[in-house]
């Protein structure tokens, strides 16, 4: 193997009390895929920011072809040809492509010339996107095409994607790894961060281990000669179960029913239109899509939070109109959002007190229940982090120091004591683990024996593993609902998310 | 009557210099996502920076200068406070305001009465030979002809240039603008200094030409007036320049009321209409456009800093 481009020894890195990294070492060399996995706050988006100058790192130091090298902003790893595509993305929503990558490259090209080499680079790769287009009328496979344009017109030699593929359909993940596997060729370093075993199998050279802030695979290894099985005891330190259990549980009265529910995303996003399906008590329903297909909007005015503009709900044998809706009260619906920092949590309180925040009503005490019985909302706090297996020193630590994983757990665990009649779960494991992962799915099956369960999710997998029906949305529109034991259902979902109606 | 009309337009456009330089100043700072409402602070220092500066030099040059830069100064105190220190940037500006007014009322006590410069009205050649327009827009002081300049150049920088991309990333995303290799605190303060500079220059317009003079309610809210302006101009120097004639046309047409002694009203209650109907004709018109709430910049308000 040559020298390597990009050494680093002993980085260390703390955020307060916790350490993000420790002591890692780890050589990054030119024309190969370095995997770097782990699970869900293991430290890998901490580690790649650091050698990207988003970060400084407190102890350690950063060698390029040899030399020490320090970054004090992403413009001087930029400099240095180091470029990294966030798991959220790094672009001004408001501004065209061509004014994003000018702020980036203006310099190096002046703004005429940017529009020629956005096309350019764009044809040469075969990353199509219109540079006269805002960056929010983007889908977010586009969106991280303007990210990677980016970096190659800066010629970067060095390009960390951290789950590039967590927010992308199939197809647009087929065409990240033919870019990947190009870049590869023409001899630049890459770095691909990620949860997801077959991504590493079909694409690595070489592979890192993170666990704890730590790297417990020092050495990188070969991914040819690794097991799916021996991949995954690696990064979870035990035997994963890939596969769910799911047992038989027998429909109950119709909870949710849907007619032609139409209305618009609250935040200006897409719509969606004529929306028909039910759900039954005991089962899970599936909404697939490429994020950004209506669902947002759809799964915010099913669980109250905007109002749909037509159409009726029917819920526990009760219908109303799509105003009426709006205005009943929500307090038989569970929901897990899908931004568990934003919605589904406050960061900064305690987990106990998040985990009250939706059943305030069950902690009512003295002065004719002005008052909060703040013991008892710690124990149930304690109870659900013992049940739900969830990683934290105490009830009271604030629930935004948690990581995505264990956020979502406490969420969860918060949203099953309810009791609800609907559980409505968005994209629950987008960017978890897979401990957390399957975690999360056993919960689910559970939730069904007791209620319906609404899914909306971008994930294939999830989909097949849980679902019981699948409706798959495509431009604001069910296009079909399948059932899951429909055999050639793999096929028909992804095309179907695709828009492609055989 | 033509030439009431004419008389009664001329005074507009004097009137809403002030107004307009705030506000597109304003514009500037803001439009870097940094709110400062302390530009009737930066306005009335400059008015007196400028008359004072002319009271002792006797030279026009120099008064301007030195009431342009004493609101740039003073911008820096806001700027020092929001960015370096990443303070609240509604107090840090209030306090600015507070601390500017104080200051301009006691350094100033001793020139009130006094005689400084004075810059008057300088008739374009030519220009100002046409016929009604020539006298409402040419026959002004060298402040309303600099705005005729800087309105559209800011808007110019802030939409056409590079300088003015960095400065909106800025303001929309700053986390996103430093990845992209921009300099956050830098733009930002920058941003900062100029929009102190524009409520220096307005400030001394107010002491040097418009009331020649040094009294402490000089400036009469107008900084206030700019803020609101800055809101519902939707962020667009352009768009300034008519609401700032808005202002500007109601508080000749309360000088015209006055003059012809209309004693019906009482002229308290004329002095107040031009601050009242600008803000009620303002909210009507953007409360009847859709734009504006996503004109507002992501980040305004939003102190930056990088995790290191
Ligand atoms: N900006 C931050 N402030 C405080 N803690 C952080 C910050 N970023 C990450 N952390 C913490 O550092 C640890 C590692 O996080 P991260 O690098 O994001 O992990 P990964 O990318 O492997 O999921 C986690 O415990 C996380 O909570
Ligand atoms: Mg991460």
């Amino acid at each position: 193997m040559s020298d390597p481009v990009i050494s680093l020894r002993g980085l260390s890195k703390r955020f307060g009390p916790v350490w993000a990294n420790r002591e890692v070492d780890l050589d990054l060399f030119p024309g190969r895929v370095h995997a770097l996995l782990g699970e869900n706050g293991a430290g890998k988006s901490t580690l790649m920011s650091i050698l990207a100058g988003r970060y400084g790192a407190d102890k350690g130091t950063l060698m390029m072809h040899g030399q020490e090298v320090t970054f004090s902003s992403p413009a001087k790893a930029l400099d240095h040809g180091i470029g990294m595509v966030y798991q959220r993305f790094m672009l001004i929503e408001s501004m065209s492509v061509a004014d994003n990558l000018a702020l980036t490259v203006g310099k190096k090209y002046g703004r005429r010339g940017v529009d020629y080499e956005i096309r350019q680079t764009a044809e040469q790769y075969g990353l199509a996107v219109d540079p006269e287009k805002r960056i929010f009328e983007l889908s977010m496979g586009e969106r991280q095409r303007v990210e990677i344009i980016k970096l190659l017109m800066l010629d970067a030699e060095v390009l960390i994607f951290d789950e590039p593929t967590s927010v992308l359909t199939p197809p647009e993940v087929d065409a990240l790894f033919v870019i990947i596997d190009r870049l590869r060729g023409e001899g630049k370093t890459i770095v691909l961060i990620t949860h997801k075993l077959e991504e590493v199998l079909k694409l690595a050279d070489d592979i890192s281990i993170m666990r704890k802030g730590r790297l417990i695979i020092s050495e990188p290894i070969d991914a040819r000669q690794m097991s799916r099985q021996q991949l995954a005891r690696l990064m979870v330190g035990r035997d994963v179960v890939l596969r769910v259990d799911k047992k038989e549980v027998a429909l109950g009265e119709t909870v949710l029913a849907l007619d032609g529910f139409s209305g618009d995303s609250p935040s200006g996003g897409p719509s969606f239109n004529e929306v028909t399906f039910e759900i039954r008590k005991g089962e899970i329903f599936s909404i697939i899509g490429v994020a950004g297909n209506g669902q947002t909007g759809l799964v915010s005015a099913i669980a109250g939070l905007s109002r749909a503009g037509a159409g009726t709900i029917t819920f526990d044998g009760t219908s109303y109109t799509a105003r009426e809706w709006a205005m009943a009260s929500a307090a038989e619906i569970a929901y897990v959002p899908e931004d568990r920092y934003q919605s589904g949590s406050i960061g900064s309180m305690s987990i106990a007190e998040n985990f009250g925040l939706t059943r305030l009503q069950a902690y009512r005490s003295g002065l004719a229940g002005l008052l909060l019985d703040r013991e008892k909302m710690a124990a149930d706090g304690r109870r659900a982090i013992g049940e739900h297996n969830i990683k934290v020193e105490s009830s009271e630590a604030s629930a935004g120091s948690l990581s995505g994983g264990n956020l979502q757990k406490v969420i969860l665990a918060r949203e099953l004591t309810r009791k609800a009649k609907l559980f409505i779960a968005e994209q629950p494991t987008q960017g978890l683990d897979i401990s957390a992962t399957e975690d999360i799915w056993q919960a689910l099956l559970e939730c069904r024996e007791k209620a319906g369960v609404l899914l909306v999710t971008g994930d294939l997998k999830e989909v097949l593993s849980l679902s019981d029906r699948i409706g798959v949305i495509f431009n604001g529109r069910i296009l079909e609902i399948i059932d899951a034991h429909d055999s050639d259902r793999v096929d028909r979902v992804g095309l179907l998310m695709a828009g492609v109606r055989s | 009557m033509i030439e009431d009309l004419t008389f009664i337009a001329q005074i507009s456009i004097k009137s809403s210099v002030a107004v307009l330089l705030a506000t597109v100043g304003g514009i500037i700072t803001e439009r870097s996502g940094v709110l400062n409402l302390g530009i009737e602070g930066m306005m009335l220092v400059g008015a007196l920076a400028g008359f004072a500066a002319g009271h002792f030099t006797q030279s026009p040059v120099v008064a301007v200068a030195a009431g342009t830069m004493a609101g740039g100064a003073l911008s820096l105190v806001h700027a020092f406070f929001t960015i370096a220190l990443r303070s609240n940037q509604v107090l840090s500006g209030l306090a600015l305001t507070i601390l500017g007014t104080g200051l301009a009322n006691f350094l100033g006590r001793p020139l009130i009465g006094q005689t400084g410069v004075r810059i008057r009205q300088l008739p374009i050649p030519y220009l100002s030979d046409i016929p009604v327009i020539g006298e409402v827009f040419f026959n002004q002081s060298p402040f309303a002809y600099a705005a005729y300049l800087l309105v559209p150049l800011a808007w110019f920088v802030l939409f056409r240039t590079r300088t003015g991309l960095v400065l909106r990333a800025v303001g929309e995303d700053a986390r996103s603008a430093d990845v992209a290799g921009v300099n956050v605190e830098l733009t930002r303060t920058l941003s900062v200094f100029v929009g102190g500079l524009f409520a220096g220059l307005a400030g001394t317009y107010l002491s040097l030409s418009y009331t020649p003079g040094w009294k402490e309610t000089m400036t009469g809210g107008q900084g206030w007036i700019a803020i609101a302006m800055i809101i519902f101009c939707t962020w667009n120097p352009l768009l300034a320049f008519f609401g700032a004639l808005l202002f500007g046309g109601l508080t000749a047409l309360q000088f015209f009321f006055q003059a012809t002694s209309m004693d019906l009203i009482p002229s308290y209650v004329l002095k107040m209409l031009p601050y009242l109907l600008t803000i009620g004709v303002l909210v009507l018109v953007s409360a009847s456009s859709r734009h504006r709430k996503s004109a507002s910049p992501a980040d305004l308000g939003v102190p930056f800093y990088r995790e290191l």
